[in-house]
């Protein structure tokens, strides 16, 4: 039996008791048979549930004017948005990920307000509702928006997940009942709300889940909060009178275990809490898990079979690490070694709307001349073109228009809409490739750091987003994935030791990487490199100088064939044709540097990237 | 309507508490600035804002909340409807709080041309923005370092001169748009632009409580929020009241505190030693020194008052040099040590 699937069985089925409290899943899978079937089951309990489109509209979402109907009409005629007829249910949210940050706002507020403001203003309607978002992003691809993230209660990976996985019979008892046909379904649901209505946690499981969260490095609350909220529901739905281990166990593991961002060591070794919970803790005599085991010990596995284990005489420690093995059994183990590492490389989304390099702006920048089309997604009626439109069809329309009422006013239709729009200068990235070899470690390195830092001083008054990749040794890393802070940016260069050789391919390949996806987010980037061109370590890692250089070579030609910007800053003492001939393959722009002066180099960098 | 989580029920957040406290006795103290992690409750503690508020007086019919007593010549509304002849009626609305939403398009907060009645009768009207809703209220933007630049540049404008001018689509209104700014966010993520800092009064760093036992009443109190929002108000009702009428007391007493010339002495010189610019530092810190004295009944400000709002005034406005990371609540302590004596 498989612990993930068998969890996310009971997620489906507390999302249809209680949608609003929890506020939804982030349910991150690709598309496939596991997804589909826990998607089917879904459309089983709740039939009719909405999708919330990729490409719709405020006016759809928030509700507000129709406009076509009240063209036709003449006179206004609203609607309910999306939002507001979910009310007290569910939305099915496909392609998070990708999601435009205008919709994530407004999205995240709605989920805080229970409340939406229908486009254009207006009274607010209710709208208490629960998301489920669907995140295909790949490992490497910017995941959906924190901000509906962080709100959205349970949050689900089942992209390790293979074919179709066993689950409990409890659970999947517990969904044919909430499926089965006629009133009964609802009837059982009705039963299970009257149940979570007088369920509550005692004040030891909510200290054991408070400082569970505290030890995974949890620092947000809305974390443990749902947490607490989907032990009730998961102990409404087993029928208990009380909420037991098993639900505190599954519910951590649904809630807090995917938002841990530290390893968690065993909870503090307390006095009883009855005594003095202030206490200073003592020493703890255990040693950190390590994260190399998968840390399912045998006796987690019957933990689920067996509820009946007495647990209110348990001293709270007890419960905590019961908690903490529950919870700790749902990580795949490199997810674990990535929290040992504390490493914060994480790759951040959502910031962004998604589209092309010369972005086509329908609400700000330079104006272009108006197009046909309906005002809308943040789109601005062109009044001008709009009426040029309708004025020399009014003979035609007026015939077709009631009677006399019509005469006196311009017949304007749908198809006579033209919409602003404007060109607008994206957001740029500098992507700063710096070579921390020995060979330019001994000369270079503090020059080439110092240069960087006044550029980045520039980009910060032009609100540049940057981003750092490192190489020495046998490989490159992105240092510093991009960002608009600063301050990060100039603690990962400080951190930045030199020596080692020069893997100029992988970081060229990495640079590449990360260019890429930055256009794909609507952001133009442009690489600044600095390297002498000796390349000597090839993509497999090891040496070679010719080998290295042959690679350095083609993925320069691939640079080139992406059309994007770069700058080649040699920093050789001896400048040598090596790197000049890279800087001709990649269509850069080369600046030999002899005498490197951070503020020449500066100023270059400066000149070539207006 | 929804219902705002109480203010008094909320756990520890002292300097924010104190900074929302502050305002809602004087306004003109100008905004705050949140700054902290997700999930910290910074939302939950602004949204609570109009708990404090006793309710503001407003001409019927006029869509920018006007005050009867003193109907501004700028506001259109309030022209037409004296126009009549008649007395305007008034009303009592709860003070806005308003949220401007991240995505939120420019026609949406400034106001823009009423399609409706364009379209169905043909008439030019001005269909106000959010801008006019939050008049006399709170303008409160969450993750304002992310809110886009044509956005910031509008709001710049608009908080400094107070006015909502809106010349586009043949339309040309001018409306009254007196707010306070509250705004939040997560400094990791991105940098605000120094004018937009400038236009908060007040700015406050905003943690998780770390302590064990806090966090645990936070849970349990939220918890039973979620689950009766009404019933956990209910329980909170008292104490709200009795902080909103503290609030009153305090205002009353606002016109009477007394800011002496040594204590603005001691606010120039700290304003000097960290080199703000403008003299908007000063103001803020002598407005924030009143309204706490006032709170807490005292008939003087006293350059105890100043030491506890400096770094909440002072902490945003030091000239920051972008890759100089010492906390610039160190350099405000600093410069009161140096200012005050230890």
């Amino acid at each position: 039996m498989n612990l993930a699937w068998d969890d996310a069985l009971w997620a489906l089925a507390a999302l249809h008791i209680d949608p609003v409290g929890l506020r939804g899943i982030w349910l991150r899978a690709p598309h496939g048979p596991v997804r589909d079937e826990w998607l089917t089951l879904l459309q089983h309990l709740r039939p009719g549930v909405r999708r919330l489109p990729q490409n719709i509209d405020s006016e759809r979402l928030l509700g507000g004017l129709d406009l076509s109907a009240t063209l036709n009409t003449g006179r206004p005629v609203t609607q309910a948005g999306l939002l507001a007829q979910s009310d007290q249910s569910l939305l099915l949210v496909p392609m998070a990920e990708r999601m435009a940050s205008e919709a994530a706002a407004i999205l995240a507020q709605v989920l805080d307000s229970g409340r939406v403001t229908p486009h254009g203003g207006g009274d607010t309607q209710d709208a208490r509702l629960g998301l489920i978002a669907l995140d295909e992003a790949l490992a490497d691809e910017p995941a959906m928006a924190e901000t509906l993230q962080e709100r959205l209660g349970i949050w689900l990976d089942l992209r390790h997940l293979g074919r179709q996985e066993e689950a409990s019979d409890e659970a999947l008892g517990l969904i044919g009942v909430l499926c089965s046909p006629d009133g009964e379904a609802e009837e059982e649901r009705q039963n299970v709300l009257q149940r979570l209505r007088t369920l509550r946690l005692n004040d030891q499981q909510i200290q054991a889940i408070t400082q569970m969260a505290q030890a995974m490095g949890i620092a947000s609350l809305r974390g443990p909060l749902a947490c607490v909220r989907l032990a009730c529901v998961l102990a409404a739905l087993r029928e208990s009178d009380e909420v037991q281990d098993q639900d505190l166990g599954r519910a951590a593991r649904l809630c807090l275990t995917p938002r841990a961002t530290q390893m968690p060591t065993p909870p503090e070794q307390e006095t009883p809490p009855e005594q003095a919970p202030e206490q200073p803790p003592e020493p703890q005599p255990e040693p950190p898990e390590t994260p190399q085991d998968e840390p399912t010990p045998p006796d987690l596995e019957q933990q689920p079979d067996s509820p009946d284990s007495p647990e209110e005489d348990t001293p709270l420690q007890h419960m905590g690490e019961l908690l903490l093995d529950a919870a700790l059994a749902s990580l795949p183990p490199d997810v674990l070694a990535q929290l040992a590492q504390n490493s914060t490389t994480q790759i951040k989304g959502g910031g962004q709307s998604r589209s092309g390099d010369l972005r086509q702006s329908r609400s700000r920048g330079s104006p272009l001349p108006p197009r046909p089309g309906l005002p809308r997604q943040g789109a601005r009626l062109h009044v001008l073109a709009t009426l040029g439109h309708a004025a020399p069809r009014q003979k035609l329309r007026a015939p077709l228009g009631s009677s006399q009422g019509a005469a006196s006013r311009l017949a304007i239709r749908a198809e006579d809409f033209h919409i602003h729009r404007f060109a607008e200068r994206t957001q740029t990235c500098l992507i700063f490739a710096i070579d921390a070899s020995g060979s330019a470690a001994l000369h270079r390195l503090a020059e080439a750091k110092g240069a960087v830092e006044l550029l980045l001083a520039q980009s910060y008054a032009r609100r540049d987003q940057v981003c750092v990749v490192g190489f020495r040794g046998t490989q490159a890393e992105v240092l510093l994935p991009p960002t608009k802070s600063l301050v990060r940016a100039k603690r990962s260069l400080a951190g930045l030791p030199g020596g080692g050789g020069t893997p100029l391919p992988h970081a060229m390949k990495l640079a590449l990487e990360v260019a890429l996806q930055q256009r794909r987010l609507g952001v133009t980037p442009s690489l600044v490199m600095l390297c002498d061109g000796r390349a000597n370590i090839s993509l497999q890692g090891s040496g070679g100088r010719a080998q290295a250089f042959q690679e350095s070579l083609s993925l320069a030609n691939a640079w080139r064939s992406q059309g994007l910007q770069s700058i080649w800053i040699d920093t050789s003492v001896r400048p040598e044709p090596q790197a000049e001939q890279l800087a001709q393959a990649m269509g850069a722009r080369y600046v030999p540097l002899p005498q490197a002066n951070s503020q020449r180099m500066a100023q270059v960098v400066q000149a070539a990237s207006r | 309507m929804a219902i705002p989580f109480p203010f008094s029920a909320i756990v520890g957040q002292d300097e924010m508490k104190l900074a929302i406290q502050l305002v809602a006795i004087d306004p003109k103290v100008g905004g705050i600035l949140a700054l902290g992690d997700r999930g910290t409750g910074k939302s939950t503690a602004v949204r609570a804002l109009a708990d404090l508020l006793p309710p503001l007086q407003v001409v019927v019919g006029c869509r920018y909340g006007c005050e009867p007593a003193s109907s501004s010549a700028t506001c259109t509304d309030c022209a037409s409807l004296k126009a009549t002849g008649k007395r305007p009626k008034t009303e009592t609305r709860p003070v806005p709080v308003v949220d401007l939403p991240l995505g939120a398009s420019e026609d949406r907060v400034v106001g823009a041309l009423d399609l409706e009645k364009a379209l169905s009768q043909g008439v030019k009207a001005f269909s106000p923005g959010l801008l006019a809703q939050a008049n006399r209220g709170f303008l409160y933007i969450d993750e304002v370092n992310l809110l886009e630049d044509h956005l910031v540049d509008l709001l710049i404008d608009v908080a400094a001169s107070g006015e909502n001018v809106v010349e586009r689509e043949g339309l040309s209104v001018r409306h009254p748009a007196r707010f306070v700014l509250v705004g939040s966010g997560n400094p990791e993520e991105g940098e605000l632009r120094p004018q937009l800092l400038d236009r908060f009064g007040l700015s406050v760093e905003v943690r998780t409580p770390q302590d064990i036992d806090q966090r645990i009443a936070v849970i349990k109190r939220r918890d039973a929020f979620e689950r009766d929002p009404q019933g956990f108000r209910d329980e909170w009702a008292m104490q709200n009241d009795g902080l909103r009428e503290h609030i009153l007391k305090a205002r009353k007493l606002l016109d009477k505190v007394k800011v002496g010339d040594d204590l603005l002495r001691l606010c120039a010189q700290l304003c000097q030693a960290l080199g703000t610019d403008g003299l908007r530092a000063e103001l803020t810190l002598m407005r924030a020194c009143r309204s706490l004295a006032a709170m807490q009944g005292h008939k003087a400000a006293t350059p105890a008052h100043l030491r506890t709002v400096a770094p909440m005034a002072l902490r945003h406005r030091l000239r920051r040099n972008p890759l100089d990371d010492t906390g610039s609540g160190t350099r405000v302590d600093r410069a009161l040590a140096e200012v005050l004596g230890t």
